[in-house]
């Protein structure tokens, strides 16, 4: 403790040292309001950089807007065409739906009206009802009841038995394969070739895929 | 001191130019924004906006299982801009990045065999104005056609919708479909229920660039389009066909001018099948004669015959004044009240006849109805016909639909107020014939006959139309024997063996109606009728055939076929499981 007070004196002496004093830079210490009035680099380049940002990010954003906006409208047109489409198949498909058509194809399979119903009672097994003979051919006397639009439609015709594939023929497309493609021949067809060529290719596209084998539907 | 004063001084100028300029730009901005903004927006559009009309789909008519009968279809007329045609023809890219040059007479000739069009009358078309923007090529093709003419990619060819009206089951309910013309609906439901078909078409507009390229996003929809709702029918498509296709052929078999048939749920009065005869295929307006393009079972009233007797002895049963087994003296002729001169007799001649009331029924008896009412007012009697539906429309209000005529006792005349008891000097439709059948089945409940069963708008909200009030016009009693006495039709009437259904207890009754001709005066032709209720003991449908002037057979044998026909498809369809008690064994003499 005895060697502090010697120590003390000395400190101001180093400070006026005669060499040091010419170069010194003399300058009149900034004021408060002076140092923060003078401009700080730091915030001025983060403001000009976060504009720069701001700036590209909107650019960046316009642009994947407008990439946006034409996917929109393309989608939106393929919508429209898909829409268009649905609309023409689901107009086929009434048409094909309706009882002139399935009652004509139908006679032309050979089908015949049934006769008298008969009732199976399935807790005491008693049949009911009076069983008469199968009705006939509705359309015996022609179809009565017009449709023009199917005028010129497909009308399937009763398919001879097909020869059962013998095992030396080399396809793989057995029967139950080709059958709704034969099936579907046209025979009368005049205008419907679109008609015909849709159930012709539905049978030929699923033929191959399921050879020996029923076709199986495609689910989604 | 003095560069701080020019400093300031050239500060303040500087301020003053900008704020002068940036007032310029102020006094610009609200000139363009707020001054010319309607006048400049306008001109904008005109430059820069195009306008299109957003189409809405009319609304579809289907059946009760949801078959569509009506239906809206996608047709577009190809057009071109004959003022972009250049003479030489333009060059088409193809696949490989050559171009292959194609004259305007190939272009035509393409489009000619993509549609089937013919080629000459396109050229005339495209040729006629050469300083023309528009012109019509081919109106109206499907889809699959204009897909075709569209991969031709030749660049004065444009297109547009033109929404079209398409029916795909064709004569199958035609005669209650309608249809609809170029300017709008013309017949039947279509136009009955067009507030509820139509759609409301919208309008939007969007932004184009110079060379005409739709800006997306841009799109304003300035009118939303609104699709029409559907109309859904109470009728069943399949039954609907069958009865048509029977109907028609024993019509043109027996060389009948028109026939009807109507198959009625009872316990609500539904109608699941009125078919005509002749039937218009509304894809064909010129199928059937305009006379026949309508539904002749609510339009055409005629003099129905003994198949008006149920209602009248219902009408009896009901005051207490007979039963089904109260006796009835059936002289050879009926004169009692008659001017001087004038008698009703029965088809067949007879003499003195002891029947009961289910007799009179039975063998259709003139004289016994006749006879019968004398126990009942005239005011009575009317107004048991008028409490029955007859004199009055159906709740179906269809269109064109006939009331039909009942004199009333302040003007009917002393043979027809006896006549109108048994259906001559009384005018009536099918339909209110089938609603009579229903009340006599429903256990003498009139329910009102509904055709359409609900509007479903394009929101998913359904309506239905007013239905009207349900009344009971008989009592559950006097329905039940009148339905006794039916069954002795079909157990021992004329036709029994024709009407009959093995199995089945069916109440039924035939009529042969003589029709006037001409000059008022009954000639020899007939509308022959029979009408049907099963099974006997608890109705569950009703069913009604008329051919009118059947040439080879005059009574009702006539019709009974398509009845009998058309009443087996209605067990099978509806699963009516056969009768397990015997009919009734009700006495027809006495």
């Amino acid at each position: 403790m005895s060697a502090v007070p010697v120590v003390a004196p000395t400190r101001p002496r180093r400070h006026s040292e005669p060499d040091a004093s010419p170069r010194r830079h003399l300058e009149v210490a900034p004021s408060r309001a002076q140092r923060r009035a003078r401009p700080r680099l730091l915030p001025a380049l983060v403001t000009i950089g976060g504009i720069g940002v701001i700036l590209l990010a909107q650019l960046v954003l316009s642009i994947v807007l407008a990439n946006g906006a034409y996917q929109i409208s393309s989608l939106q047109s393929a919508k429209y065409t898909a829409v268009l489409q649905q609309h023409a198949l689901s107009e086929t498909y009434d048409l094909y739906n309706s009882p002139q058509h399935l009652a004509a194809n139908a006679e032309a399979l050979g089908m015949v009206a049934s006769g008298n119903a008969v009732y199976l009672n399935a807790k005491t097994g008693a049949v009911t009802g009076t069983a008469t003979a199968a009705g006939g051919s509705l359309l015996g006397a022609g179809d009565q009841v017009g449709n023009a639009l199917l005028k010129g439609s497909t009308v399937l015709t009763a398919q001879p038995a097909t020869p059962a594939p013998t095992p030396t023929t080399p396809t793989t497309a057995t029967t139950t394969a080709t059958g709704p493609t034969a099936g579907a021949t046209t025979t009368n067809s005049t205008g419907a070739s679109q008609a015909s060529t849709d159930t012709g290719t539905g049978g030929a596209g699923q033929a191959p895929q399921a050879p020996a084998l029923l076709p199986s539907p495609t689910t989604h | 001191m003095l560069t701080f004063r020019v400093s300031r001084r050239r500060l303040a100028l500087t301020m003053f130019a900008v704020f002068a300029v940036l007032t310029l730009f102020v006094i610009r901005l609200v000139d363009i924004q707020l001054v010319q903004a309607v006048e400049l927006t306008k001109q904008a559009d005109v430059i820069q906006s195009r306008s299109v009309t957003t189409y809405a789909t009319r609304g579809s008519i289907v059946d009760s299982n949801g078959v569509v009968l009506a239906d809206s279809v996608d047709r577009f007329d190809i057009t071109a801009a004959p003022n972009l045609v250049a003479a030489d023809g333009f060059d088409r890219k193809n696949a490989d990045g050559t171009t292959t040059r194609v004259s305007v007479a190939d272009a035509i000739k393409e489009i000619a065999a993509a549609t089937g069009a013919d080629a000459q009358t396109m050229y005339t078309a495209l040729t006629k104005d050469p300083l023309s923007k528009w012109a019509l090529l081919v109106k109206a093709v499907k889809l699959a056609t204009f897909d075709k003419v569209t991969a031709l990619r030749i660049p004065w060819v444009y297109d547009q919708r033109d929404p079209a009206r398409t029916y795909p089951n064709g004569a199958v309910a035609g005669n209650l479909v309608g249809f609809v013309g170029t300017d709008g609906p013309l017949a039947g439901t279509e136009l009955k229920q067009n507030a509820c078909l139509a759609g409301t078409n919208g309008s939007s507009s969007f932004q184009t660039s110079a060379d005409g390229v739709r800006l997306p996003g841009s799109t304003v929809v300035t009118k939303a389009a609104t699709d029409g709702g559907t109309v859904t029918l109470t009728i069943d498509s399949n039954l609907q066909w069958y009865a048509q296709q029977v109907l028609a052929q024993q019509a043109q078999a027996t060389g009948s001018a028109w026939g009807t048939a109507m198959v009625v749920r009872v316990n609500d009065g539904h109608i699941m099948a009125d078919a005509d005869y002749p039937s218009i295929d509304p894809n064909n307006l010129n199928s059937v004669p305009a006379d026949s393009s309508g539904a002749r079972s609510f339009s055409s009233p005629y003099e129905p015959g003994s198949i008006m007797k149920p209602a009248t002895v219902a009408g009896m049963v009901d005051k207490g004044l007979v039963t089904a087994t109260s006796h009835v003296d059936v002289p050879p002729r009926f004169t009692d009240g008659l001017p001087p001169g004038v008698f009703i007799t029965d088809a067949e001649v007879h003499g003195d006849l002891h029947m009961t009331v289910a007799g009179v029924i039975m063998n259709s008896s003139n004289i016994g109805i006749a006879e019968l009412t004398k126990l009942e007012s005239e005011k009575d009697r009317y107004a048991n016909l008028r409490a029955f539906g007859f004199g009055s429309q159906t709740t179906v209000d269809f269109l064109g639909e006939s009331h039909g005529y009942v004199a009333s006792p302040a003007k009917v005349d002393p043979v027809t107020t006896v006549t109108q008891q048994f259906g001559q000097g009384i005018t009536v439709t099918s339909a209110q014939i089938a609603s009579m059948y229903q009340t006599i089945g429903n256990d003498g409940k009139k329910v009102p006959l509904t055709l359409v069963q609900s509007c479903t708008a394009a929101n998913g909200s359904v309506s239905y139309p007013n239905a009207g009030a349900t009344t009971q016009v008989v009592s559950p009693f006097a329905a039940q024997q009148v339905r006794q006495m039916m069954e002795t039709v079909t157990t021992q009437g004329y036709a029994h063996s024709l009407i009959s259904i093995p199995g089945y207890r069916i109440a039924a009754k035939t009529g042969t109606a003589q029709v006037a001709d001409a000059n008022g005066k009954y000639g020899n032709d007939y509308i022959v009728s029979v009408a049907g209720l099963i099974p006997a003991d608890k109705p569950q449908y009703a069913v009604i055939v008329t051919l009118a002037k059947p040439a080879t057979i005059k009574n009702a044998a006539a019709a009974a076929p398509v009845y009998s026909t058309i009443m087996r498809q209605v067990i099978k369809t509806y699963r009516i499981p056969p009768s397990t008690t015997p009919p009734a064994n009700t006495p027809v003499a006495w």
